[in-house]
């Protein structure tokens, strides 16, 4: 059994099969340098919350869901935004999010 | 939000440096402490502290009075627990806790999210506490249930899922954040009511208000004068979502099944519901 804690970053694709998922990740920046603190949280259609992780120190986040419609809110500290995305199984969709502050 | 079992940051501040308040940051990933944390805080690792090696479940009395006395936790000391990933594993341990009677335990509201995103002060200096000779109660399995606790549950009394609405119908069968796995069923047990931990909380991490609280389980149909058992999927989330009805709320007649649906969802011969719906008994 593994736990339910959120890695830095997300989860490395090492040794992960990808092809019967769909893997969301990207890097969070603020005043064009990527986000050093924050969290990257993921919304279902209906604005439900999936699931979170922490930032990396150059501002990556990675999710693993299945196909569909989904939100990714980046949580800086004094700023957030909504950026909505579409994932596809078996494919790696990179989102860049800048946030203003 | 004023109660007993949770301290805003200001509290926290306040009692930084008082050597009878024991700051505790609680995470599955030890890089997080090991980056930075709470001023005085020590760590207590989810999985290689309160979980035995080798079986599946906590470790015992005496491996918790052991674990205790060496990180220097006094039975009188006041306990405030924080972490990572919405006080999940805050919340868990918060829990653990109270099952092996600790007398005065607390929950930083928002825990380390709220913390960073507030821009307070973390550091990385690890205190040195020393040893004490810290003495456990029996587990309290008032406030903990079992696989065949929850088969009884069914159709009888409140059994909430809190996990997300994809996982609860069996369309996810993890949190996004990790690779979805493929080895164990999707789906909940028949006639559970699916409110989620996150609609307790706010966007960074705090509870949310008392009211709020309230009308989340009022208007999810919940009799509270039954006995409830919240489950997750391990059971760190249902122990956030068992800290609410149980401290928060106060309602008394809550427990939380830690099996949850990585045992359940193994199970052989066990009734499974897919789908948004509850099901039937």
């Amino acid at each position: 059994m593994s736990g339910c804690g959120a890695v830095v970053g997300g989860v490395s694709l090492d040794n992960v099969d990808i092809t019967n998922q769909a893997v969301i990740q990207g890097v969070i920046s603020s005043g064009n340098a990527p986000a050093s603190v924050g969290y990257a949280r993921l919304l279902d259609r209906n604005d439900e919350f999936v699931a979170e992780v922490p930032i990396s120190k150059q501002g990556e986040f990675r999710f693993f869901t299945v196909a569909g419609d989904w939100t990714i809110v980046a949580l800086i500290p004094g700023a957030n935004s909504r950026t909505p995305v579409q994932a596809t199984i078996g494919k790696i969709l990179d989102v860049d999010i800048a946030v203003i502050k | 939000m004023s109660n007993q079992s949770l301290v805003d940051a200001e509290w926290a501040l306040s009692h930084l440096d008082d050597a009878k308040v024991v700051f505790i940051e609680v995470d599955e990933d030890t890089e997080a402490y090991a980056g930075n944390h709470i001023k005085n805080a020590i760590a207590l690792n989810w999985k290689t502290d309160l979980q035995d090696p080798i079986r599946r479940d906590f470790v015992n009395k005496e491996q918790f009075e052991a674990l205790l006395s060496a990180k220097g936790v006094s039975n009188d000391d006041t306990v405030v627990l924080y972490g990572g990933n919405n006080n999940w594993f805050a919340a868990y341990a918060f829990w653990y806790f109270k099952l092996y009677g600790h007398s005065d335990v607390r929950l930083l509201d928002g825990g380390r999210k709220k913390w960073e995103l507030d821009g307070r002060e973390l550091v990385s200096d690890v205190p040195s506490r020393a040893a004490t000779k810290y003495v456990a109660k029996d587990q309290d399995l008032s406030i903990r249930s079992f696989r065949e606790d929850v088969l009884k549950a069914i159709g009888t009394q409140n059994l909430v899922d809190v996990r997300s609405p994809d996982e609860y119908a069996g369309r996810l069968l993890a949190p996004a954040h990790l690779p979805q796995e493929a080895a164990r069923i999707g789906g909940h047990i028949p006639t559970a009511a699916n409110i989620p931990w996150s609609k307790a909380a706010n966007e960074d991490g705090s509870f949310k208000s008392i009211d709020e609280l309230k009308a989340l389980y009022e208007g999810a149909g919940v009799d509270l004068n039954k006995d409830t058992i919240a489950y997750c999927r391990i059971g760190e989330r249902s122990a956030h979502s068992w800290f609410v009805l149980h401290e928060l709320l106060g309602v008394k007649n809550v427990s939380n099944y830690d099996g949850s649906w990585t045992e359940y969802g193994s199970l052989v011969g066990v009734p499974v519901a897919v789908g948004d719906e509850p099901g039937t008994a």
